[in-house]
């Protein structure tokens, strides 16, 4: 399903990773996402389903594959949450997935100043499309910014550019 | 249509968002919940979560036990040594508690005896020779000491001074082979010397046999020397033998002279008013009054 790079019309270099690793570091990030959560504030700071949403999507460049695992990941994670209906979180990185799919290819997303840049502004933008969904669709009074949000933010493009350098790893080689 | 969709994708992206949208709204309208949805992602990630738990519980409980096991021994170090600086402060403690007690008995003397010119003062030694009864205080000519002083205590006399230096004075103990103390039986009033033998305890001299002595009987000071004022506590009877001319007579000295550590200097042989101590012995009944009756044996 997410092998779809042959559909893509344009010339770019796609990512390939080891048999399951993707399914495997998806469900680890949620694993860990929920995990974590009982060792206090701390693990608050990071998404990682975010992250691995935002790194696949760079790696594979296809948006329908991206968004399609962005969706995944988003309605998991909103069926962990309980309090969540599900969809909020999915339609948030099915967008994002897709978005980062198809940035992938258009800009260099190897180096880690661009790395931390774009997952700074695709935390922001995940941030945008939960309030929007929240105040559109679910009434809630919902923050676009808050100063606490701009330190998760830092804190996630910081944590991720690490993450990405050990995620390059997965990679087979071609 | 297909075909469409793919070369296109954000049509799909359009059909998926609007799918999720529906059922967002399918849930807030009807207040319905998914729960299968909810059910899949509980049921795939709670093992692994459950495995995460065992494992870091695991993990940690097998590390905090190496350290734990680790740490047993250097804590095990630490306590002892503290123990042995509890010990240490124990020991301090119970000696200034009993310096504390020294000192109220000083003072006790000094509240009794109001006329009296007297000076305080530490045992800060003593004779290296063996058979020599002397020590020294940390008094001397600086704080305006003299030879032929009297040293007291509380309980009884110790001795006189018979070396001043500047800030030291040696004290000649009445257990002194070379000391001798003007005395008498305070019931009796009957008088003699106390001197040193070189044993432990001194012995009371020139008392005839026909005086009647018995052990237990006090003897204080005569104030015939011009050292001791009189009657001051010397001591009491240990034993007393007839001899030849004189009765031996064995004196247990009121005085510990074998633990002392404060005494107090007397600047004067103004009279003082009798002692408790002596006061108590006084009332010993064997000795109401001066007796003609041979020594017991």
């Amino acid at each position: 399903m997410l092998n779809m790079s042959e559909h893509s019309d344009r010339n770019i270099e796609v990512h390939k990773f080891y048999n399951g690793a993707i399914f495997a570091v998806c469900v680890l990030a949620l694993v860990f996402q929920a995990f974590l959560h009982k060792y206090g504030r701390w693990s608050e700071l990071i998404d990682l389903p975010l992250l691995v949403t935002i790194y696949f999507g760079f790696s594979r460049r296809n948006p329908i594959s991206g968004m399609f695992l962005g969706g995944v990941i988003g309605i998991a994670q909103d069926a962990l949450s309980h309090d969540n209906p599900i969809g909020m979180y999915g339609i948030a990185k099915t967008i994002v997935g897709y978005t980062a799919s198809s940035i992938g290819g258009r800009i260099d997303t190897e180096h880690p100043v661009s790395r931390f840049g774009l997952i700074f502004v695709f935390f922001h933008f995940h941030q945008a499309i939960l309030v929007i969904t929240q105040r559109v669709l679910l009434n809630h009074s919902a923050r676009f910014f808050s100063w606490q949000q701009l330190v998760d933010s830092l804190v996630t493009a910081a944590f991720g550019v690490l993450l990405f350098a050990l995620l390059d790893r997965l990679r087979r080689s071609s | 249509m297909i075909d469409l969709i793919f070369r296109r994708p954000i049509f799909l992206l359009a059909i998926v968002v609007m799918a999720q949208v529906m059922l967002l709204a399918y849930q807030i309208k009807g207040d319905h919940d998914v729960r299968l949805i909810r059910y899949w992602a509980v049921a795939l990630i709670t093992p692994i979560e459950r495995v995460g738990t065992w494992s870091t519980s695991k993990v940690g409980g097998a590390w905090s036990g190496y350290v734990g096991l680790h740490n047993a021994r250097s804590e095990n170090n630490n306590m002892h040594a503290e123990l042995d600086e509890l010990r240490i402060r124990n020991r301090e403690l119970e000696s200034r508690a009993a310096e504390a007690g020294r000192l109220e008995a000083i003072l006790k003397f000094r509240d009794e005896h109001p006329e009296a010119q007297m000076l305080a003062a530490q045992v800060i030694g003593s004779s290296a020779d063996p058979t020599s009864h002397t020590l020294f205080i940390n008094r001397g000519d600086r704080d305006r000491l003299r030879v032929n002083l009297s040293v007291i205590t509380s309980e009884g006399i110790v001795g006189k001074i018979v070396e001043v230096l500047p800030n030291t004075s040696q004290v000649l103990l009445i257990n002194d082979k070379d000391s001798g103390v003007g005395a008498m039986f305070a019931g009796s009033r009957t008088h003699g010397v106390v001197k040193g033998s070189g044993d432990p305890e001194p012995h009371m001299e020139y008392v005839v046999n026909d005086e009647k002595v018995t052990p237990g009987e006090a003897i204080v000071t005569s104030g015939e020397d011009h050292i001791f004022p009189k009657d001051l506590p010397i001591g009491t009877v240990l034993a007393a033998n007839p001899g030849n001319p004189f009765q031996i007579i064995r004196v247990q000295t009121a005085a510990r002279l074998d633990r002392l550590e404060d005494v107090i200097v007397l600047l004067g042989q103004q009279q003082l008013t009798p002692l408790k101590s002596a006061a108590t012995a006084d009332a010993n009944p064997s000795a109401p009054e001066k007796s003609t009756a041979a020594p017991q044996n």
